[in-house]
């Protein structure tokens, strides 16, 4: 490891008599040479974003291999729960926020093995969850948007769940870089999302049976209940780091 | 002054893991000693903004990391390498640091020169388009240690550094350390009172939650002059001050 500035430090081969630092030259030509040049998409989504390390957090979260599995098969399995069985409101209501979690735990503190570190960085991580959402979700819904030409099941996953939930997340988003807080994009997330889902269902006449209908209350407990342990678990702090 | 704690207390449940810590640090390399379990590891977290105290004051670089933007503030200047740092397999060694250079927020245009910068120093420029996957724990300690510096920061928190490097490196990440040291706070915590001993100006010793001991290593030292156990003068010096920690 090298030291430049070590005091006493002999003179090496990096000094040479006319004065230039010739360690300074080397770091310049080895940042050339070793310079990742960022695709347009990267770009573009820095500028939307504002920020270079949302966009570079964007771009690899499909490169992280089980965080990604584990998100996608958690978004598909909701997916298919959702829009292919009967549908009642709560459930759709509660559908993104299982999602959300399973996302939120195989990106964060329960998966990423490089989540302290991220957690100490001036990018919120939460903001690079809900970047990580975007990407899940979207990545998702063009493969089944592909998977459609082949399947009527996979038509209705793709525009009954995945593109809808892309636009929330990518909304989601948008509010969070413009307020430039994670929990204002969570918000405005769950709120488009709850006035669409209430006003479908108004629309339709199924909200009064989805509430009043007893059978259904064990269920939506027990799934708010899955969500809030999941949660408490994905973010509490590691008492094994004392 | 770059680190200001007043009455720092972090409980995990009924067990207090740090306990009434007042501690001030301007630049230079600060090494924080003590046994397993002594609250080392929570300190430098709680430092790192990553774990809020239960109770008590901070101020870091001059800012409070409880207000957003303090914390923001903060965290551009700051450099973190935990005790677990786990990796991205599928990255190269520059890909992992430039990550990190971005999500400290620095300028994009200043982001290639800085990490190269680091991977010089810390040697790995052979192995700069690697993948991490295919590197040894040391080189990969390496990689945690240049991911640290990137940022140039003004607050520098290493956690067990050391841990797996081979004894040519430790003595060369000393000398980087003292390096880093004349112009930074360089908060190191450590099993190792060589390192200490070999790169601090000062050091604190903790244990059951609480410093017991703040001086230069030569006071430290001194302390085991005719007490305690150990091969090393330091050794000794540690080892009586935490028996009297104790009793």
């Amino acid at each position: 490891m090298i030291s430049p500035n070590e005091p006493g430090r002999p003179p090496s081969a990096h000094d040479s008599p006319g004065g230039v630092d010739l360690g300074r030259v080397w770091a310049g030509v080895a940042a050339e040479v070793w310079r990742r040049h960022p695709g347009w998409l990267e770009r573009t989504a820095a500028r939307l974003l504002r920020s270079p390390g949302l966009a570079r957090a964007l771009l690899t979260t499909p490169s992280l291999l089980l965080p990604w599995l584990i998100s996608t098969v958690v978004v598909l399995g909701i997916g298919a729960l959702v829009s292919l069985g009967p549908g009642q409101p709560l459930v759709w209501l509660v559908a993104p926020a299982v999602a959300a979690v399973g996302i939120a735990f195989a990106y964060g503190p329960g998966i990423d093995p490089a989540w302290e570190l991220s957690s100490s960085c001036a990018v919120s991580d939460r903001m690079v969850l809900l970047t990580r959402a975007v990407a899940v979700f979207a990545l998702n819904a063009v493969l089944g948007l592909l998977a459609s030409a082949a399947s009527g099941a996979a038509v209705a996953l793709t525009f009954g769940w995945l593109i809808p939930m892309t636009a929330v997340c990518a909304l989601a988003l948008a509010a969070a870089v413009a307020a430039r807080s994670a929990s204002v994009g969570a918000a405005a997330g769950v709120a488009a999302w709850v006035i669409t889902v209430l006003a479908g269902q108004t629309a339709g006449g199924q909200l009064t049976a989805s509430v009043t209908n007893a059978h259904a209350y064990l269920p939506y407990l027990a799934v708010a209940a899955c969500c809030a342990a999941v949660v408490i678990y994905a973010t509490r702090p590691e008492r094994g780091l004392q | 002054m770059n680190v200001v704690l007043t009455g720092i207390h972090r409980s995990f449940g009924k067990n207090k893991a740090v306990d009434g810590v007042d501690l001030q640090l301007g630049t230079g390399v600060f090494g924080l000693l003590g046994p397993n379990g002594a609250g080392k590891t929570s300190l430098l977290r709680m430092l790192a903004t990553v774990l809020p105290p239960s109770s008590g004051e901070i101020l870091l670089l001059g800012r409070d990391p409880r207000r957003p933007a303090g914390r923001r503030e903060t965290r551009r200047r700051l450099g973190y390498l935990p005790q677990n740092l786990g990796y991205y397999p599928s990255f190269t060694v520059v890909e992992f640091i430039e990550y990190f250079a971005l999500l400290k927020e620095m300028p994009s245009s200043a982001v290639p020169k800085a990490v190269a910068t680091a991977v010089e120093r810390v040697d790995l420029g052979a192995k700069a388009k690697a993948k991490l996957r295919t590197l040894s724990g040391g080189m990969l300690r390496r990689v945690g240690i240049a991911q640290a510096i990137v940022n140039d920061p003004g607050l520098l928190l290493l956690d067990e550094p050391t841990a797996g490097l081979d004894p040519e490196q430790r003595v060369q990440f000393r000398a980087l350390m003292r390096s880093l040291g004349e112009s930074a706070t360089v908060v190191v915590s450590t099993h190792l009172v060589e390192d200490v001993g070999a790169a601090c100006s000062e050091v604190a010793l903790m244990s059951a939650g609480k410093l017991v001991f703040r001086g230069t290593p030569g006071e430290l030292t001194a302390r085991g002059e005719g007490h305690g156990v150990g091969d090393a003068p330091l050794e000794r010096g540690y080892s009586a001050v935490l028996s009297a920690a104790r009793s």
